[in-house]
């Protein structure tokens, strides 16, 4: 499934490149073993995220009439936008969840995200300061009641992880070059 | 500077030329209608200048605030009559305007729009008539203001609340408006309080609402 | 699987257009296009249908004509009897609920100006007036 660089083939390559998950040690066994846990700790975080942005766009395609005025409360975008994003970003979500899940189209799928939740936590610290008083709307309604710094840090920390994830998939394409 | 000149002329012109047409003395009336007043009357004359006679054929106003009538279906040649609009005032407030459309079977002016315009002198301007806690809410007193229209003198007003969880305090702030603190005792329970608004020798009442309503549903 | 990036994510744009489209057209019926209820006032029954239970309907026309037959559950709120009436209707409203208040038909006036008085008097968010009053209703529901 991964593929487990070789360690001799750096050394060869004389590389100081910043790698996240390899360790460049000279015997060939440690290194094997911690390679290992921490492609098991991307992978394992990879799902995660997918996971949560399954749900969150399952959730929304559910009630995407519901989801229209969500984005419409941010006062942004016209409404024929919002109506037209309501029905299809969920699905985005989805598509792109699963394409992280089944690492196809990995990288498309985490630059979408990426940009997802950027453009999202940015209208919520707009409203925030415009004085908005809004539900997310990110989870549906099962995060109505969660306080604007949770949001915050919830989106935050997703960001964090996709690119985290991302500069992880482009170190490995690196090694793999 | 000539062309308003020539088409002033030309329109007195054609006005008098015309044949069956009805003058009207007013298409606009204004009426002022005192606190006790239930409805207000505008009376629109008209005349018959032509040498033919001319025939309503419907007389409508725009809401069913108000009816009018015609004393009359045919207006002989030379002859006058009256429109007569008759405005429900009820319970509205403020600058009222409502428009009675005559038809007629004229031969160049069909349709005439009669406008009734009504100031209704309001004794008191209630500022919110609603206030509300939620459940749980802290219970805060919240203002409700109150303030004696212009062509009135109140010097004190009366509240009292229908339900004792509710306690209301009147402030005289002078020139002509006061403030009800109105409070509750708790927001635990979901409770409602008709307030009554009497201003002092007065025999007309006004309402306001307090009550602890339940938490949004969350959909 | 050496795609670009570029590719990678425009075959995920694409993908996602067609479930998307898919539900545009299962939603049409419970969604307007054109107007937001925000930015107007006004609501088309289909509208206020979206919302269900959350409704308020309010009869701004005479007590006759309420008498005789309105939406099931409205409340009547005239001008005419307006001291009287409103604070009934205040004793039912509860934040949150959105109030649709209607006339006779497209042409009356009486929807805005009872809407209008609720929100200056009452200070009530969420009050809309019917496109078309009670004779679209009628239409859409008789």
């Amino acid at each position: 499934m991964n593929q487990t660089p070789n360690s001799e083939t750096i050394r060869e390559q004389g590389a100081q490149r910043p790698m996240l998950n390899v360790e460049v040690s000279a015997h060939g066994t440690t290194s094997n073993i911690k390679h290992r846990a921490s492609n098991i700790f991307w992978r394992i975080l990879g799902l995660i995220i997918a996971g949560i942005f399954i749900y969150a766009g399952a959730i929304k395609a559910l009630d995407p009439v519901h989801f229209a005025s969500d984005i419409d409360n941010y006062k942004i975008l016209p409404w024929p936008i919002c109506v037209a994003l309501a029905f299809y970003l969920p699905w985005l979500e989805i598509f792109c969840g699963f394409a992280l899940v089944v690492r196809s189209l990995y990288r498309g799928a985490l630059s979408i995200l990426t940009a997802l939740i950027l453009v999202f936590t940015l209208a919520t610290v707009a409203a925030k300061v415009r004085g908005l008083d809004i539900t997310c709307g990110c989870f549906g309604h099962a995060s109505q009641n969660w306080s604007f710094p949770a949001h915050l840090a919830t989106n935050l920390a997703i960001l964090a992880a996709l690119l985290a994830l991302s500069f992880q998939s482009a170190a490995r394409r690196q090694i793999a070059n | 500077m000539k062309t308003p000149i020539v088409a002033f002329a030309l329109s007195i012109i054609i006005s008098l030329s015309a044949r069956a047409e009805l003058k009207w003395e007013q298409t606009t009336v204004e009426l002022h209608p005192t606190a006790a007043d239930k409805q207000a009357v505008g009376h629109f004359k008209y005349q018959n200048p032509g040498k033919t006679p001319v025939h309503f054929k419907s007389v409508h106003a725009s809401c069913g605030c108000t009816t009018a009538q015609t004393q009359k279906d045919e207006v002989p040649p030379g002859g006058t009559g009256e429109i007569t609009a008759t405005f429900n005032i009820g319970d509205r407030t403020g600058t009222q305007v409502k428009t009675v459309t005559v038809e007629t079977d004229e031969a160049t002016n069909q349709k005439t729009v009669l406008t009734l315009r009504t100031i209704i002198p309001e004794q008191l301007e209630i500022n919110p008539r609603l206030v509300f806690w939620k459940q749980g809410d802290k219970p805060d007193p919240k203002a409700i203001t109150v303030k004696v229209g212009k062509d009135f003198t109140v010097k004190h007003i009366k509240v009292t609340s229908s339900s004792p969880d509710f306690q209301t305090k009147v402030e005289e702030k002078g020139n002509g408006e006061f403030k009800i603190d109105v409070q509750p005792q708790e927001t635990k329970n979901v409770i409602a309080s008709t307030l009554t608004i009497q201003p002092e020798d007065s025999q007309k009442v006004f309402y306001a609402t307090a009550r602890i309503t339940n938490s949004p549903v969350v959909q | 699987m050496r795609s670009s990036l570029v590719r990678q994510v425009l075959i995920l744009l694409a993908l996602a257009l067609a479930p998307g489209v898919g539900e545009a057209v299962y939603f049409r019926h419970r969604i307007s296009w054109q107007s937001a209820v925000l930015p107007s006032e006004l609501v088309t029954v289909d509208q206020a249908r979206t919302w269900g239970g959350n409704v308020i309907w309010v009869d701004a026309r005479p007590d006759e004509e309420f008498a005789s037959d309105h939406v099931p559950g409205a409340l009547s709120l005239n001008e005419d009897r307006w001291n009287e009436l409103l604070p009934q209707f205040l004793a039912v409203w509860s934040p949150g609920t959105k109030v649709v208040v209607y006339c006779s038909s497209l042409s009356c006036n009486t929807s805005r100006e009872v809407a209008r008085r609720l929100r200056r008097e009452a200070q009530l968010p969420d009050v809309f007036v019917l496109e078309g009053g009670w004779e679209a209703w009628l239409k859409k529901n008789r």
